[in-house]
């Protein structure tokens, strides 16, 4: 029986293997399989059809060449590899380093492929030529790996040093700045950066990003207690098996007392005056304004049900059900309702609809002059007032009669914050 | 008569003397022979008591002018009579040592050596050494197998040597099924249903052949299943467990049935005899390596010493002794009585004697792990740390764990160094012949070496993940701060590596008939590796702490988009690429050499120097790794419990560590080439009349 050729072969390996492709695309979401699995199986189906089709490829002599031939022919192929790699990954967003790094691959591919079709070394005429050759083998390994360590980045120890030669901390009176600043140092120097962002700062998000969390509207002794307890409550978003094991336990042990109240004090800075807290793991966050469990809670403090902020009483002027109790308090029934004129600034062509979350901010917690809208932040945790506002939102736009959510605003950058202060959009004079 | 009545009075002279020596014995091998009363601990108190005198000492330098001394101090009770001061002075001639105690200890400094770079220097030596001593008698002893012909009495060494590698097997596929898959208490069901496998097919076989190799798995399978579900304490029975069960006892039960039935090849034998003569030379330089270690931490680190060792009074007075003599006795009977038992034919007891060794060997390893894990993890509550056995500072949560990493990266750094032993020989050899066996040894080499590195990655990655779970500072310097480059070079070795092994399988293929139909796929395999291996090193940032510090550029970050290509995940799927691409070509080799002839002798001279660089950059990879694994504990000798103050507590950077090893692994072998040379290639040099027929291997009964 004569042998198939290349194209018979090909007409059967290709179709069964898109077939497959096809199948497993549209039948892994009925498997209830996730899309992780769902592009692996496909991935490796189309891995094997290449094999298979590769295998299939007639056999033919093996022509072996020069070392200058070589280049001739792979020189330019991977010259346009290298610069399709450069713009693709450029395309993709990744820094100018990484696309560095790639073009360094696709030459190291190259280094392979020579290799690869290189004509046979000529055997060793003499033990002289093999010990050149052998210490030749040595010599560029040493030399690669000692060039790699040598320019990959490297740190100054002095800054370990430093740190490692500075005195144990040692608190007295009330935190300040000084104290802040060595909260920091703890924050940093028990690796918090890991898991954790501050805004803009670090570089995971295996928990949550305690800048836009707003780690700082909350108390004291939760702060404390969600560090040596970490399993007691599990941030929202991050209630899957990995996250509930990853925060260690043993920070109670590890942190000095002392240590433990300037950490605290550094994590109370974390606020935002511009923006509702976020929650959730990235990709997947999202704002208060869409939390229901927020506005639920935000609900109590806006009827003056919630212990915590005794004495403050939303629905007293704006309604229990919206309906303004009050003249001049403001309907949040009507979302094109203006802002009022009482308040400096650009914010007066605002509608409700449209205000900003730094507005909704500085209208209840520094009040409005001339009317019972009191600075509500100069006397309640702001961690409530942010939670009344996500409810009070509701009056004009129903949580059940959303479509979607609002975008999770941008982290700020350091700027931002900088200004955030320079401006003083806080109450708190340290923060 | 009279002749019985004596001997009854000897009798019963005899019993009173053995009740004697019975009641010493009781008295003092008395119960809790480790606790903190008694006989073995007490031999460690003369320097716990000298400790506490010291700390007195310089409580009364301190606090001499303070009240409240007397309070605090155990003297309180004595100077309670008489005036404390006066007392003080008259009983100080007790606790001084003379006029030694002013004299400061510079730090060491000669030609840019330090104290820690020269006790790093022997440490890594000593630790290279014993890996060799450690991790190749593993395999020379399969090997030895292997080569023997199938008399009675090498089949009755072959169920023990069946049962071992069933052990090492078992062990490897049940902690990996554990840790990365989850499945509760999987290294016990792995070692018992593997090992018992390889017993039960084994002992089946001895006689006659009585099972094929499926039918070995299949009853491997079930009875091994059966074992190890009765050995295994699990509340409920999971199907997980079982289908892990099932696997190794089917892989237990087919090995067993393969290497009880494999066709001798003397190669093999030769192969062994050869790493035997190397590992016995390589005996010397461990010990002489083990001392100067021990010498240099005295000098540059005594106290630490001395609170380690003191820390482990059984261990370093009794056990490790008696291992370390008990070893070497072995150790020289398997090197000399090598051709002596050939020649009586008694392959067997040769074999059992290696296996022995094998079982001290691990021991000794094991034993080394715990204060060496004691360092890295010392059991919590630290405060607690000086009313603890000694079992349980031997057994912290990491020792099993490196127990595992280091057995399987011992057994990696064997088959690369056989890897050597060939390309060496290969180099050195005129005749034909002798380059077609040095050739396979090569071949040989790589395999186990390739091989033997699949399961490395999840040992590792076990180890680490216990790191974690102890304290996850450490983890975080390794995986994301100071180390975090560290980790990157680690990536692209262990892709340079995989890379090598491949490149080496396709010269090798280049000698073999008919192979050239899968140059085409192979090929591809070499693209999938590179993607994987710049996946592998792709890093999260381009700085080298886990926060730019000054003189870093802060912006050298992967968007949060992109951060996917730096996460393990990532990591995992270009790991499994690597092994899977390793793993094809394998295959493809294996099918190459059945059906077209092997050219061996002819292969490629650049395959000789890719194997001699594949052991270089693993016996590289494996010293840098140490590295990591030293500079893990940051500036403390005994995590959290033992603070490193001398001037190098930091971590050295990158470039001077890239430096430092490769320093290291250039003696290293430099020390190893001569050693191959004087042990291997020298007698050959000399003349010497024929072989005697005798020292032949034996032949069949």
């Amino acid at each position: 029986m004569q042998e198939k050729t290349f194209s018979q072969k090909a007409k059967k390996i290709v179709p069964i293997s898109l077939g497959l492709v096809v199948i497993f695309w549209f039948g892994s979401p009925a498997l209830g399989l996730s899309v992780a699995v769902q592009q692996r199986l496909c991935g490796i189906v189309l891995v094997v059809m290449i094999y298979v089709l590769l295998l299939a490829i007639p056999k033919s002599e093996f022509k072996e060449k020069t070392f200058l031939q070589n280049l001739k022919i792979k020189i330019p192929v991977i010259v346009v590899l290298g610069i399709i790699i450069w713009f693709v990954a450029g395309s993709f967003g990744f820094p100018i380093w990484w696309q560095v790094e790639f073009v360094i691959f696709a030459f190291v591919g190259l280094i392979f492929f020579v290799l690869l079709d290189l004509r046979p070394m000529k055997p060793e005429k003499s033990q002289g030529q093999s010990i050149i050759r052998l210490l030749a083998t040595y010599a560029l390994a040493s030399a690669i790996f000692i060039t790699v360590t040598a320019q990959l980045p490297q740190f100054d120890p002095k800054y370990e040093l430093e740190k490692l030669n500075r005195p144990p901390m040692k608190l007295s009176g009330l935190a300040g700045p000084e104290v802040i600043a060595a909260g920091r140092e703890i924050f940093e120097a028990n690796k918090c950066f890991n898991c954790h962002k501050v805004f803009w700062e670090g570089n995971s998000d295996r928990g949550p990003n305690l800048g836009t969390k707003q780690i700082g509207l909350y108390s004291e002794d939760y702060i404390k207690d969600q560090i040596l307890n970490p399993r007691r409550n599990q941030a929202p978003g991050f209630e899957d098996k990995k996250s509930k094991k990853a925060m260690p336990t043993y920070y109670g042990d590890d942190i000095s007392d002392d240590e433990l109240v300037a950490l605290i004090a550094y994590l109370k800075t974390m606020r935002d005056p511009t923006h509702m807290p976020v929650e959730g793991k990235f990709p997947d966050q999202w704002t208060w304004w869409d939390d229901p469990k927020i506005i639920a809670e935000g609900k109590i403090v806006f009827e003056g049900k919630e212990p915590a902020t005794e004495g403050l009483n939303c629905a007293v002027c704006h309604g229990e059900t919206g309906i303004p109790m009050m003249t001049g308090a403001l309907d949040f029934r009507n979302e094109n309702n203006p802002d009022t004129t009482k308040i400096e600034g650009d914010h007066t062509d605002k509608l409700l609809k449209d205000w900003s979350d730094a507005l909704w901010y500085r209208r209840v917690t520094r009040g409005v002059v001339g009317t019972p809208m009191a600075p509500w932040g100069m006397i309640f945790p702001h961690l409530y007032l942010w939670k009344a506002e996500a409810y009070a939102r509701t009056f004009h736009d129903p949580l059940d009669k959303r479509t979607e959510k609002r975008p999770v605003p941008p982290v700020p950058n350091k700027e931002e914050i900088e200004a955030w202060k320079s401006k003083e959009l806080f109450l708190d004079p340290l923060l | 008569m009279p002749s019985s009545h004596h001997l009854q009075h000897k009798s019963s002279y005899l019993k009173i003397l053995f009740a004697f020596l019975f009641i010493f014995s009781l008295v003092h091998l008395a119960p809790e022979p480790f606790s903190s009363s008694s006989t073995f601990s007490t031999l460690g108190e003369p320097s716990t008591a000298y400790a506490q005198e010291e700390e007195v000492e310089d409580g009364l330098e301190e606090f001499a002018e303070d009240d409240e001394f007397a309070d605090e101090d155990e003297f309180a009770d004595e100077e309670e009579e008489g005036d404390g001061e006066e007392e003080e002075d008259d009983k100080a001639y007790l606790t001084d040592i003379g006029i030694a105690k002013d004299q400061v200890i510079e730090p060491f400094s000669f030609l840019g050596f330090s104290n820690r770079k020269i006790i790093w220097v022997a440490a890594q030596l000593h630790i290279l050494f014993a890996s060799f001593i450690l991790g190749c008698p593993m395999f020379v002893v399969i090997m030895e197998v292997m080569g023997a012909r199938r008399t009675q009495g090498v089949r009755k060494a072959i169920i023990l040597s069946n049962v071992f590698l069933g052990i090492l097997i078992g062990v490897v596929i049940g902690i990996t099924g554990e840790i990365i898959i989850g499945i509760h208490h999987g290294v016990l069901y792995g070692l018992w249903a593997c090992s018992f496998a390889a017993l039960i097919v084994s002992f089946l076989n001895y006689f006659h052949r009585l099972l094929n190799v499926k039918v070995s798995a299949a009853v491997g399978a079930v009875f091994g299943t059966i074992i190890s579900i009765s050995l295994t304490p699990v509340e409920h029975i999971e199907t997980s467990g079982i289908v892990l069960a099932l696997l190794n006892g089917a892989v237990g039960g087919m090995i067993s049935n393969m290497i009880m039935f494999a066709k001798s090849d003397f190669k093999f034998e030769r192969l062994a005899h050869e790493i035997t003569k190397v590992i016995g030379m390589c005996y010397s330089f461990t010990a002489l390596t083990g001392g100067l270690f021990l010498l240099i931490m005295i000098v540059v680190y005594s106290d630490f010493i001395s609170y380690l060792l003191g820390n482990f009074p059984v261990l370093f007075m009794i056990v490790y002794p008696t291992l370390f003599i008990l070893e070497t006795i072995v150790m020289y009977i398997y090197v000399y009585s090598w051709d002596p038992l050939n020649q009586q034919n008694k392959k067997g007891r040769h074999i059992v004697c290696g296996i022995i060794l094998n079982v001290l060997g691990l021991t000794l390893l094991a034993a080394l792990d715990g204060p060496a894990t004691f360092m890295q993890t010392p059991p919590k509550p630290l405060a607690e740390l000086g009313n603890i056995s000694e079992w349980s500072k031997i057994a912290t949560s990491t020792w099993m764990p490196l127990n595992y990493h280091r057995l399987v990266g011992n057994g990696t750094f064997g088959g690369y160094m056989v890897g050597i032993i060939g390309a060496y020989m290969y180099l050195w050899s005129t005749k034909k012949e002798e380059k077609e066996y040095y050739d396979w040894v090569g071949y040989m080499g790589n395999i186990i070496g390739v091989g033997i590195m699949i399961p490395l990655p999840a040992m590792g990655y076990i180890f680490v993940s216990e790191i974690y779970q102890y304290d996850a500072t450490i983890g975080m310097y390794i995986m994301s701060d100071r180390e975090s480059m560290f980790m990157l070079v680690q990536g692209l070795l262990v892709g340079t590596m995989f890379s090598a092994s491949n490149i080496y399988m396709w010269v090798s293929m280049k000698r073999i008939e008919n192979a050239q139909r899968f140059f085409p796929a192979m090929k591809f395999g070499f693209i999938l590796i590179v993607i994987s291996v710049a996946i592998w090193f792709t890093p999260r940032r381009f700085f080298a702490t886990m926060m730019p510090e000054p003189g870093m550029n802060p912006d050298m970050v992967l968007p949060d988009n992109l951060a996917f290509m730096a996460l393990m995940i990532s990591k995992n799927t270009a790991a499994f690429a690597l092994v899977t691409v390793t793993f094809i070509n394998y295959i493809f080799y294996t099918i190459a050499t059945k059906t077209g002839k092997v050219h061996y002798g002819k292969i490629n001279p650049l395959g000789v120097y890719v194997l001699i660089f594949l052991g270089f950059a693993d016996i590289w990879l494996m010293s840098w790794m140490g590295t990591i694994r030293e500079l893990s504990r940051m500036n403390w000798h005994v995590y959290k419990v033992f603070k490193d103050i001398t001037p190098e507590k930091f971590a050295p950077t990158l470039a001077e560590s890239g430096f430092h090893v490769t320093a290291i692994v250039w003696t290293f072998f430099i020390i190893m080439t001569a050693t191959i040379w004087i042990a291997i290639k020298y007698p050959k040099t000399t003349k010497k009349p024929a072989i005697p027929a005798s020292t032949a291997p034996q032949m069949a009964e």
